[in-house]
């Protein structure tokens, strides 16, 4: 393995429905964005690696469709399909194919055009046995886990709605976010729709047409195009059993999550994560993970979730700030999710993260979730 | 310029031999099967071809109890209450639907399977699951 870094990032402007644009074209915008971040042309481009969940919109082989938009034609181009990881994983892709020597420069991109299809259906056509039949969506999978957490840890819906007034407020800082609200209020939170009792409306995430890309190279490359590259220090995923109920308290416990990051911060020297992280990009899709993996990822102990958004922690201006960008809660085309947290983690390496930009970042976290089965984390940095 | 339409796929899947003999129960017994795994001494419901944890093939099927005790819940307006619930004789919890209101339910409470009267070898052939009035729980 030699090293690599992240050159360039681009995202669309994320929307309930980008009716304006077809996927290629979707597709195109993020890609242009990214390459004109790099300061580099599409003949560049090594490789492509697609990230999408295809049956959320209703058709196969995406890759067929948008490949041209992601200048794949003629090149070697793979796609990830693994849930709400599919843009992590597809990041981690792109950094094997350049750190293993096997391409100097790859493009990442992900994307997701929910308003096209049928998110849901896509989410229902899993187990066709023991799940379908019962079905009860993602919606209910997570309120199922976060009855549980609460029973558990004791947080209050207060303190889940403050994650979703910090995540609006710092999306209000973002071009790209999707929902930004600078004058949100725990109030407003507490009070909106119930979806699936505990979980309220602005405690979730929503569904975003969008897509986001990410610009790989080699050391040598890297060196060459970038003065102030942000290198990927480690990257590490993990699956595990699917079925729901086979994991006791499993938002608690999240081991894949767990493991990921306690993987990567192993091999970057990281034993306090509050104090030596500058920055976290966290896929967080509902208010109560954010907070169940503060625990997790080890910003805190068991049960100290809730006093650390009391106490502003993980606020902008606080120790350790968690998605300045927004975060999920604030934009989610889920092929693209993944590649966001990544790509905000290396903007505010490459301090190019304008107003929502951390000063002084050098050590940043991204992580993907993907429905309880997979999880990926990423630690960025200034050095290689 | 938007198109719109919809598609019909049509789907067959096989149960395989564990799902079969799980759903083969439920129509003809009203008995819920679950898989003893002799390695992680871990009785998982419903009944499954390999251990998820170790991998392992040799399980054995064992009949549960009728009566579970919830693990947590939900309540979806205007698509009803779902579950996870520990039927007895199990370590693992089963996702499903919970019969009653939302009131009826805490963490923790005794509740007891419900079988339909018309049975065609389906997850649907278990209703749900009630609370247990003949416990205090």
């Amino acid at each position: 393995m030699r090293p690599a870094a992240i050159i360039g990032t681009g995202q669309t402007d994320h929307g309930r429905c980008r009716d304006d644009v077809s996927q290629p074209e979707l597709i195109r915008e993020a890609a242009n964005r990214a390459l004109a971040d790099a300061d580099i042309s599409p003949a560049d481009v090594d490789a492509v690696v697609l990230a999408n969940m295809e049956m959320f919109e209703g058709r196969a082989l995406p890759e067929l469709w948008v490949g041209e938009g992601a200048f794949a034609n003629r090149k070697p181009c793979l796609k990830v399909a693994t849930g709400g990881t599919s843009g992590t994983s597809s990041c981690i892709a792109g950094f094997h194919q350049a750190a293993s020597g096997l391409f100097d420069v790859v493009l990442v991109i992900g994307f997701e055009k929910h308003s096209e299809g049928h998110t849901q259906t896509g989410m229902a056509l899993t187990d066709p046995f023991w799940d379908r039949g019962v079905a009860s969506g993602a919606l209910g999978n997570f309120a199922l886990s976060i009855s549980q957490y609460m029973a558990e840890r004791g947080v209050t819906r207060e303190q889940a709605a403050r994650v979703a007034v910090k995540s609006r407020r710092n999306a209000a800082m973002n071009p790209h976010a999707h929902l930004k609200d600078a004058n949100a209020t725990i109030e407003d939170v507490m009070s909106s729709r119930v979806l699936a009792h505990p979980v309220r409306l602005m405690d979730m995430c929503p569904q975003s047409d969008g897509a986001a890309a990410i610009v790989i190279a080699s050391a040598e490359h890297a060196a060459k195009l970038c003065s102030r590259p942000a290198w990927i220090k480690a990257a590490a995923t993990r699956h595990e059993q699917p079925y729901i109920g086979d994991i006791d308290r499993r938002l608690l416990t999240m081991r894949t999550l767990r493991d990921a990051a306690q993987s990567v911060y192993a091999r970057t020297g990281i034993r306090e994560p509050l104090k030596q992280l500058d920055v976290a990009e966290i896929y967080e899709p509902v208010t109560y993970a954010e907070l169940a993996w503060y625990e997790v990822l080890g910003f805190c102990a068991e049960g100290e979730a809730g006093r650390l958004i009391e106490d502003g922690i993980t606020e902008m201006g606080g120790e350790l700030p968690v998605n300045p960008s927004g975060g999920v809660l604030c934009a989610n085309p889920v092929g693209a999710t993944g590649v966001i947290r990544v790509a905000e983690a290396a903007a505010q390496i490459l301090r190019r993260a304008g107003a929502h930009q951390i000063d002084g970042a050098r050590t940043a976290l991204a992580t993907g979730y993907g429905v309880y089965a997979w999880a990926d984390a990423l630690i960025l940095g200034s050095t290689p | 310029m938007m198109r719109e339409e919809s598609i019909r796929i049509p789907f067959r899947f096989a149960a395989g031999r564990a799902g079969s003999r799980m759903l083969a129960a439920l129509r003809d017994d009203k008995q819920i099967l679950g898989s003893h795994c002799p390695v992680c001494v871990r009785t998982l419901a419903p009944a499954r071809p390999f251990c998820p944890e170790c991998g392992g093939e040799n399980l054995k099927t064992v009949e549960l109890g009728s009566g579970a005790v919830l693990v947590s819940w939900t309540d979806m307006p205007g698509r009803g209450l779902f579950a996870l619930v520990r039927p007895d004789g199990a370590d693992t919890a089963m996702i499903h639907k919970l019969l009653g209101q939302s009131g009826d339910f805490h963490i923790g409470a005794r509740l007891r399977a419900v079988f339909a009267a018309e049975r065609r070898g389906h997850i649907a052939d278990l209703q749900g699951f009630e609370p247990d009035p003949g416990s205090a729980a």
